[in-house]
């Protein structure tokens, strides 16, 4: 076996493993021998075949297996000594693999791109600055109104005043087209609330400025595409009887709001409601720290980055954003985008981190637990309420998919890793301020 | 010698077994062949088959088993067999087939 370089430029390396044809010979009567005592054959006792029938019936078969096994061992021997990394995977090709046949020399041309050498992270002139607000009684206030809102209840207005937009009308109605009533068309005491769009269009309109007593005869016209064919497009003539106009009321702020959404009374709601602000809070002042991080980072570090991965990264780039330019096509039967100078850099700055992400985290031997991994894999299932079994089995049987989770948990790990090296500051700040961290992190 | 239609019919295989791979260490093959032929005929359709000279002919006729099928006896087929000698240095290289 015999390893030479060919090409050595920046990243890129370019070697020719020669094997020769004693060398795969060995091989493949060292393969046979290692089966021979297993091979049962008619004619034959078990392990009793001779040598000579067995190279003859199996031995091109083996041959091919022997020539990966040397091309293969070659290879990692080849990264065993030399100590490098590639960033794909290597492309073998064999050199007159048109004409090669048996009792050749076999001559391959592995051509790959190293990973580049990542310097050690000095992290300690890193500093930044951990956003941290507090929910305050005016925050509160105002989820809690929110939360008043969608359970809104409906009181009787003074007996005579009209309706108005956002009321709820209680009405008896029979619907007609052509003079006849159509099933499905006729209610008792059905609370519709104006504006609420439940009904075909027009007709809540017509009820604006009725009053409690009042009878009302509704013509509206089905629209052309209505679910019921022989009713689209027709004209219908609903006999209304206004039972009583009820005016909204936002639920009133008290325990017995706060036992309708499960807890104990007001003050416990308030302090759920803080919590889960705090929580979401925190994590748009992690997204800002990390951010922040990521940019320190990507200035610290300069290393050469093999042009096959920013190449790949770039055209991923530029074809998800060219598919959100034109969201309406959505296979992929479309013109190749040509990444720009932008996503080039974009792609740039996204394969350096990535780099130095995962060599620090191997640095540190930093290892997604299984256990991570089940809660992942968890939350992902809840999206498909009824199919989860499905949904775990996928998982299972798609390597693809395990990594696509993985790899999120492994860069949190990572960024938390690093963070515990940089100098973090705590800083206190008010939701606003937060919150416009979080647009300005947005925009860019 | 030019082979014709009638050797084919004689020779109907090499036998690959134990036995036979142990005779072709003394310059042997061994074939099954039609019960009707005799030696002089499997000599003159393996020289004009294989193009080889042959030193000797031994046949053996091997008798099928009697087995039954569903109670009823039954027999299997009898086979000859024609152990080729071959003159030194000849080979026929029987896994190749015709």
């Amino acid at each position: 076996m015999q390893v030479t370089e060919t090409l050595k430029d920046g990243l890129k390396r370019e070697y020719e493993i020669i094997v020769t044809a004693a060398e795969l010979e060995a091989k493949v009567n060292e393969k046979l021998a290692e089966a021979q005592p297993e091979v049962e054959m008619k004619g034959f006792r078990k392990g009793k075949v001779p040598m000579a029938l067995l190279k003859k019936q199996f031995g091109p078969r083996i041959l091919g297996e022997a020539m990966q096994e040397s091309v293969d061992g070659a290879m990692n021997q080849h990264f065993e000594t030399t100590g490098d990394r590639p960033a794909l995977q290597p492309q073998v090709t064999m050199v007159d693999g048109e004409t090669w046949k048996e009792g050749d020399d076999v001559k391959v041309k592995m051509a790959y791109e190293a990973l580049p050498e990542i310097p050690e992270l000095d992290m300690s002139g890193v500093k930044l600055e951990r956003l941290v607000a507090k929910a305050d009684d005016a925050a509160i206030d105002e989820a809690l109104a929110s939360l008043a809102e969608t359970v809104q209840d409906f009181a009787d207005r003074k007996k005579g005043t009209k309706s108005k937009d956002g009321d709820q009308v209680v009405i008896d109605f029979v619907g007609k087209v052509d003079g006849e009533a159509f099933e499905g068309g006729s209610a008792e005491d059905y609370p519709l609330v104006l504006g609420s769009g439940s009904f075909i269009p027009g007709f809540e309109e017509q009820l604006v400025g009725v009053k409690a007593g009042e009878e009302k005869a509704v013509t509206v016209n089905f629209p052309d595409e209505y679910g019921a064919a022989h009713l689209a497009g027709k004209e219908a003539v609903f006999d209304c009887t206004v039972k009583a106009v009820k005016e909204p009321k936002a639920a009133a702020i008290d325990d017995e709001l706060a036992k309708k959404f499960g807890a104990e009374d007001l003050a416990a709601l308030k302090g759920q409601i803080a919590e889960r602000l705090e929580a979401e809070y925190a994590g748009a002042a992690r997204a800002i720290v990390k951010r922040g991080l990521l940019d320190a980072l990507d200035g610290l570090v300069k290393f050469d980055l093999p042009p096959s991965l920013v190449e790949a990264e770039a055209n991923q780039i530029a074809h998800q954003l060219w598919h959100e330019e034109n969201p309406d096509v959505h296979d992929h039967n479309h013109d190749k985008i040509e990444p720009t100078d932008e996503h080039n850099k974009l792609a740039e700055r996204r394969v350096r981190l990535g780099l130095l992400l995962a060599e620090t985290g191997r640095k540190a031997e930093i290892e997604v637990t299984d256990a991570e991994m089940t809660q992942a894999v968890m939350a992902q299932a809840r999206q498909y309420p009824g199919q989860e079994r499905q949904f775990f089995e996928f998982i299972q049987q798609n390597a693809q998919m395990q990594q696509q989770l993985r790899a999120p948990i492994f860069e949190d790990k990572v960024v938390d890793h690093i963070l515990g090296m940089a100098a973090v500051t705590d800083k206190e700040v008010s939701k606003d301020d937060l919150q416009k961290a979080v647009e300005a992190l947005d925009e860019e | 010698m030019s082979a014709k239609a009638e050797h084919y019919d004689v020779i109907r295989k090499p036998i690959i077994t134990e036995k036979a791979t142990m005779v072709s260490e003394n310059g042997a093959v061994v074939f099954e062949v039609a019960m009707d032929s005799n030696k002089p005929e499997i000599k003159q359709a393996v020289e004009a088959l294989f193009g080889v000279k042959v030193k000797a002919v031994n046949t053996t006729i091997t008798k099928g088993k009697t087995k039954r099928f569903r109670g009823q006896p039954g027999k299997r087929r009898d086979v000859k067999k024609a152990y080729v000698t071959l003159e030194e240095g000849n080979t026929i290289d029987v896994t190749t087939g015709l």
